[in-house]
Order: C-alpha cells, then structure tokens, then sequence
C-alpha cells in the first residue's frame, strides 16, 4: 500500500464529511408515506399467524385485551397478538413515528381528531371500507374513522364526555337528575351543596381530563355544529358573545366545584367522587370502571349542563367515538392484524370488551350485561352531539382555547380569558 | 565562543541541508504515512458523524423547512420559524421567560441551599453521616418518581401539604393550580431533588480546607463570618462555579420533572422551553419545533458561557 500525506488523508476525510452533511441535507420526510398517493389499499390478504403488535393507550384495558388475545389465539394457530401500550398523552406524541417503521402497531389505535387527520396524511391506514369487521358497526358511528369515501378507521367505543352523577347522592338532596336548562343545572348543584357535599369534583389541573366538560358546555351555545373548526380556522372568535356567554356559565360553576380544582388532578378527583363527597365527576362515562375501581359502590348515571335558558337546546347530551382501530399500511402482517380488527369488530368479542371496562362499543348487536352500560344505555338513543373539542387539529390552539375556562374558574375574567384564548389562535392562523 | 546561526530546526538537526526558504520546505516535507493507519479512528468518526454530527445537521436543515415531521412534502422557509417564535408565538415567548425566571430562581436558591448544608454537615460525627446520606437520598430518586411524590403533596385535596396545613386550622392553597405561584412550587422541588448532589461538591471543596488556617484564624480573633470570608469561600469558589453552571443547564433541562409533576402538556404558567419544543413536535410542527431546539440549545450555551466569563471563581491562593 502506497503512503499519503496527511494532507491527503484530511481531504479524504473532508470529503467524507462532505458527503455526509449532504447525505444529512437531504430531505426531510424523503420517502414517500406509505400508502402512496394512489390511495390506501385494503390490507393484504394471507394466512392469519405470525406476531401482531397492537399499538394504544388503555393500560387500564389491557387484562381484558389479554383475554380476547387467548380467545382469538385459540382460534388461529400459530397466531400471537402482544400488547403495545403507551400512555394517551405520549401515544399522541409519539405514536406516528413508532408506527411508520411497520415493527411497532401492526393494527392500532387512534384519537378522534388531531391524530386521526395526521394518520391519515401521513398513509398509515388501509381501506377497510370491504371488510368483515366494518358490517358489523352501527352505521351512524363509523363517520369517526371515515376520510371521504374511505373507512380508514373503525371507531370501537362510544364514551359520554359528560359529568356522571352519584345517584344515592342527587336522590338524598332531593336534586333533580335531569335538569331542562342552565337555571335548572345551578338549582340543582345549590340543593346538592345545601346537601353538605361538594356538587362537582372537576380535575381542573389536568389538562385533557379537566378539558371534557367543554364539549357539554359548547353543544348547546355555538352557532353551529363545526364551532371549534371554526374557532380555529378564524371564522368564529373566542371573544363572540356566544363564547364569552360560556365562559360566564364557567364563572356560574365556580362556587360548585371543590376549593382549589384548578389544582387538582385526575386522580384526587375520581377519589372525591368515590368517596361519596362530590355529587358528580365532570370528567366522562370512561371513567366507571376507574371509579368502581376505587370502590364507588352506589348507582351511576349521566348530566348534562344544559346550558339553555328555555330547555329548547339542540342537543340533550354529549357523545364521542373514539378508539379507532386501524391496520397499518406499513405493516408485514396485515392479514393477522386484519384479522384481529375483524375479530374485535365481532359482537360477542366487543360485548366481552364493553362489559369487562364499562365502556359501550360502536358494534352493534351487542348484549350489554354490565349494569352500569345497562343503566346508561338510554344515552345511546339521545339527541347528542358528536364532542366538538375532537374538532381542533392544532393541539395549542385546543389547549389555548380550554384554558380560558380554566381561567375563569381560577378568577380570571371572562372577557380576559376569551381575549388570551384568541391571541393564541390569531398566532396560528 | 561562535553562536551557530540559523534557525532552532537547522539547529537541532546539525545533518540536515539548510532549505532556501523554510516555509516552503515545511510544505513540502509532509509526514508521510501509512494510510491504513488512518482506519483506526474510522469507526469513531463514523459513530459521532452517524449519531452527533448528521442528527445535528439534520435539525438545522429541518429548522428552515415548514415539514410536518411525516409528509414527504415540505417548504424551505428560511429564518421564518426563528422569527416566529420571537415575533408571532406568545407561546414561545411565555416560555422562554418562565425558564429563565425557574433558571434564576433555582440556581439561588440551590446554590445557596447546598452550600449552606454543606457547611452544616461537614462535621465528621456519626449524626452528620447520616444527614449527609439523608439529604444525598433525593439525588438517587428517578425524576419520575419525585414528580410522582411532589404532585401528591401539593394536591389540595388529599396532599400532605394541606393536610399538615388544616391541621394547624390554616386554608392551604392550590399550589400547582394556582398560575401566580405554580412555577415557585416546581422550583421547591428542583431544588430539593438536586441540592444533596450540588453539596457534595461542597463537601469535597470543604474537606480539602487545611484545618490549621482555622486554628491560626482562631487565635487571631477571627470570628466566625471572617474565617468563612478569608478561608472558606475562597476553597469553595471554584466549586461554586461547578454547582451554577450544572445547576443552570439542569434547570433548563427540567423537563421530566416538569412534565411529571404538571401533566403533559403543562399549563403555560409551567411551560418551559424544552416541555414548548415536546408540544410543538407533538403538534406536528417538526420544522418549527427543530428551530425551537436550535434557540434552546444557543441559549444554553450563552447562558454557559457568560457564566464562564462573570464567574471567574477561582481560589486566591499567595
């Protein structure tokens, strides 16, 4: 071997770092998304065995799951489903990067909303318009997961992001359950705290928890139904009357809710509620399973703060669907993970799933036994309104936009709070 | 006695021809070597050019794009992303000024803490071992888990703060729920989590005091305050340096505790620059977001380096 200089020897390596900085400048995002732009195909078909990554966020979920994985194993040889579970907050940070490589989340999934539109711009889905398992869905709960003509996704539960109420409690203070307008819901918390307990336990520090009592109180206020995709694309503002109207029924809340709640978290408040010392949990109807966790022994029903001043609102609760199940398009095994959605998506598979975690499904023909989804089945036939917080894309602007009623319930004035929401949302558009 | 002329390198090599202009000869006498010697460093240079080198590259290339962190199609926006985030993103901003108010805050206060636990417990007695170990105990805790412990405590319901409180008939307050005082009650806790680390490094300076200064101190008259001026401090000035310069980038990099004991995303009266960067990458915002880590990263290291400059602590020895 011939000697060089150390001159030479630096070029050479200049040259690599060269080829390096531009091997680092080339773009950003340079594959293609899978999916293409072609379109998103239907999960490739074959024989259902190998290893299945389901990727979500319900580590509260995952025993029941564990169950379903045995029975769905039992029926497919060779078969096996692990369990990839990441906590909401980081699946929503995190999940897309995680899932695009293919080893990760071989069916999964989403969030209505924000992460639904990023999945699908980014092609992790595949069609499942001609699946088994999407005839098996109630129709009217599919549009969650639709994108166009496409059913991109399957929305699997149907929560009630409304507080749910300690019936012992209502029944004790002799509090009406249903009240037909705003004047109506105070009336009622005034009678429950003349009860000696704390009308509404809300989980004002935490962000997404604390941020569910909003889709009740916007239904009935917006002018119209895309109010928070209006809000952010700048054709409604933060500081319309209407708005402005909400906030000042935040203000109204104020002396119902527990000292201090803009400081308490999810947890404490659920233990509030547990225990018998707050009338209702402005959190939603997930959150049975976690109370009955805690020992909450007594009837568990549904309010809504009907924000009306005559009764006639537009909407008599608040739903959402919401855990959409998908199969990702960058998957190797997209016949087992189609296969696992499919079976899932079946009644049976979905009443064991309802039953065991307090949470109705979005299948239909589905036996509910658990006493809890029993008592709140009705809320399934009700005029409610589909959860319009799920409509902001931008996570600040929803953040921005839920804590002006966090700042309200702290002190701040309505109209201060409506004004620093929409600089937020000015900045973004 | 004849003094040989030329150069210190004709000098030294008394066999070697005298060039006619030295420069030019050390250009052109390059080392010569054997180039496979050049290969052993390669898999160094390969693994701090893959994970150092290229990352850091790629982050200044997606700073002046507008790509959203998954799409194949992305903009060059130039300097846009920084000039939003200094003109256009109150955000940011907010930001920005809580982490410098939390850097302020917890570099006083744990640089003074540590010092003064210290010198309480450099005594070497059974009892100061122990407190040593006790106050030391924070340090070997997860991140996680102190959030996890402070969140409980500063509960306003079930916490031990305000059960201690009501116990003595006082209303405790909502702390982290409380905008005006959330960020001074993180910074409680930063400083509790990280002092014990901070005075060991003053216990080391501490113990490297010769004892005898003090006893010639003592039977000078020197009292207590004058013996910390004239001998103490100037032992523990250099470490002084240390414990502010680790505890400033510490703080700036709170993000685990902050994200623990707030939730994510944290309230804007808890954002600081790196919990702001998680939310914008998050957000899908991965050129602005990349653009966001450049700020933060030059922050620190002017923040560093103007410590460097402001404090020259050195020992002032005769």
């Amino acid at each position: 071997m011939s000697q060089i200089s150390r001159r030479q020897a630096m070029a050479i390596l200049g040259a690599l770092g060269f080829g390096a900085t531009a091997a680092a400048c080339a773009g950003p995002g340079g594959s293609t998304a899978p999916g293409g732009a072609s379109g998103p195909a239907a999960p490739s078909t074959g024989a259902v065995t190998g290893k299945v990554s389901f990727a979500h966020w319900r580590g509260e979920d995952k025993a029941v799951f564990d169950e379903l994985i045995k029975r769905f194993a039992a029926k497919h040889d060779g078969v096996e489903v692990a369990q990839d579970i990441s906590t909401s907050n980081d699946y929503n940070a995190q999940a897309l990067q995680k899932l695009r490589g293919g080893s990760i989340g071989d069916a999964f999934a989403t969030f209505r909303g924000a992460q639904f539109k990023n999945f699908t711009e980014a092609g992790i889905y595949t069609e499942l318009k001609d699946s088994q398992a999407v005839k098996n869905y109630q129709k009217g709960l599919l549009s969650a997961g639709q994108n166009g003509d496409s059913q991109l996704g399957l929305p699997y539960q149907v929560v009630f992001p409304m507080p749910m109420a300690n019936v012992d409690l209502f029944d004790k203070a002799g509090a009406e359950i249903a009240p037909k307008n705003w004047d109506a819901f105070l009336a009622m918390c005034e009678k429950l705290a003349s009860a000696g307990v704390i009308p509404i336990s809300w989980p004002g520090g935490d962000v997404g928890n604390g941020g569910q009592l909003f889709n009740c109180m916007i239904a009935n206020n917006a002018p119209v139904d895309d109010m928070c995709a209006q809000i952010e694309q700048g054709k409604l503002k933060c500081t319309d009357d209407w708005f402005i109207k909400m906030l000042n029924q935040y203000k109204d809340l104020k002396p119902f809710v527990q000292p201090n709640a803009t400081g308490t978290a999810v947890e404490p408040a659920q233990n509030l509620f547990s225990q018998g010392k707050a009338a209702m949990l402005a959190t939603g109807s997930y959150h049975i399973a976690a109370v009955r966790g805690l020992g909450a022994k007594f009837p568990i029903d549904l309010v809504f703060p009907n924000t009306t001043s005559d009764g006639n609102g537009k909407y008599e609760g608040v739903y959402n669907a919401t855990f959409i199940l998908g199969v990702n398009s960058a998957s190797k095994n997209q016949a087992a993970a189609a296969a696992w959605i499919d079976f899932l998506s079946e009644p049976e598979n979905a009443g064991y799933y309802a039953n065991q975690t307090a949470q109705h499904v979005s299948v239909d023909k589905v036996e509910y036994t658990n006493p809890d989804l029993k008592r709140l089945s009705p809320w399934l036939q009700k005029k409610t309104a589909l959860a319009a917080r799920f409509q902001f894309n931008n996570l600040d602007v929803r953040n921005a936009v839920e804590a002006s009623a966090t700042a309200v319930i702290s002190g701040t004035s309505p109209e201060q709070a409506a004004a620093a929401a929409q600089k937020i949302v000015d900045e973004r558009l | 006695m004849s003094i040989h002329p030329g150069t210190a390198a004709e000098r030294k090599a008394p066999g070697s021809h005298t060039p006619a202009n030295p420069a030019k000869a050390r250009r052109r006498s390059p080392t010569r070597v054997n180039p496979a010697l050049y290969l052993f460093p390669l898999p160094a240079v390969a693994v701090v050019a893959f994970f150092l080198v290229m990352p850091t590259l790629q982050a200044f290339q997606y700073a002046i794009t507008d790509w959203n962190g998954f799409s194949a199609a992305f903009n060059y926006v130039g300097l846009d992303n920084f000039i939003r985030a200094f003109t256009k993103d109150s955000l940011f901003t907010n930001a920005l000024t809580n982490n410098l108010k939390f850097v302020l805050l917890v570099v006083i206060a744990q640089t003074l803490f540590s010092l003064i636990l210290a010198l309480l417990l450099t005594r070497n007695s059974r009892g100061s071992i122990l407190l040593r170990a006790l106050f030391f105990f924070p340090t070997i805790l997860s991140s996680v888990s102190v959030a996890f412990i402070w969140k409980f405590i500063y509960d306003p319901n079930f916490g031990l703060a305000n059960s201690v409180l009501r116990t003595v008939g006082v209303d405790g307050g909502a702390y982290l729920g409380n905008d005006a005082q959330a960020l001074y009650w993180v910074a409680v806790t930063q400083v509790w989590f990280h002092s014990g680390q901070m005075m060991v490094v003053y216990i080391a300076g501490l113990q490297a005091i010769p004892r005898e200064l003090y006893e010639a101190a003592e039977m000078d008259g020197a009292n207590k305050w004058q013996q910390f001026k004239s001998i103490t401090w100037p032992f523990v000035a250099p470490a002084t340096s240390i414990v502010v310069a680790y505890t400033t980038v510490q703080s700036f990099k709170a993000f685990d505790l902050i994200l623990g004991i707030a939730g994510n995303p944290p309230k804007s009266s808890l954002d600081i620059l790196s919990t702001r960067i998680y939310s914008t990458f998050a957000n899908s915002e991965f050129g602005y977001a990349a653009a966001q880590s450049i700020i933060f990263m030059a922050m620190i290291a002017l923040v560093t380096w103007l410590q460097r400059r402001l404090l020259r602590l050195t020992p002032k020895g005769d």
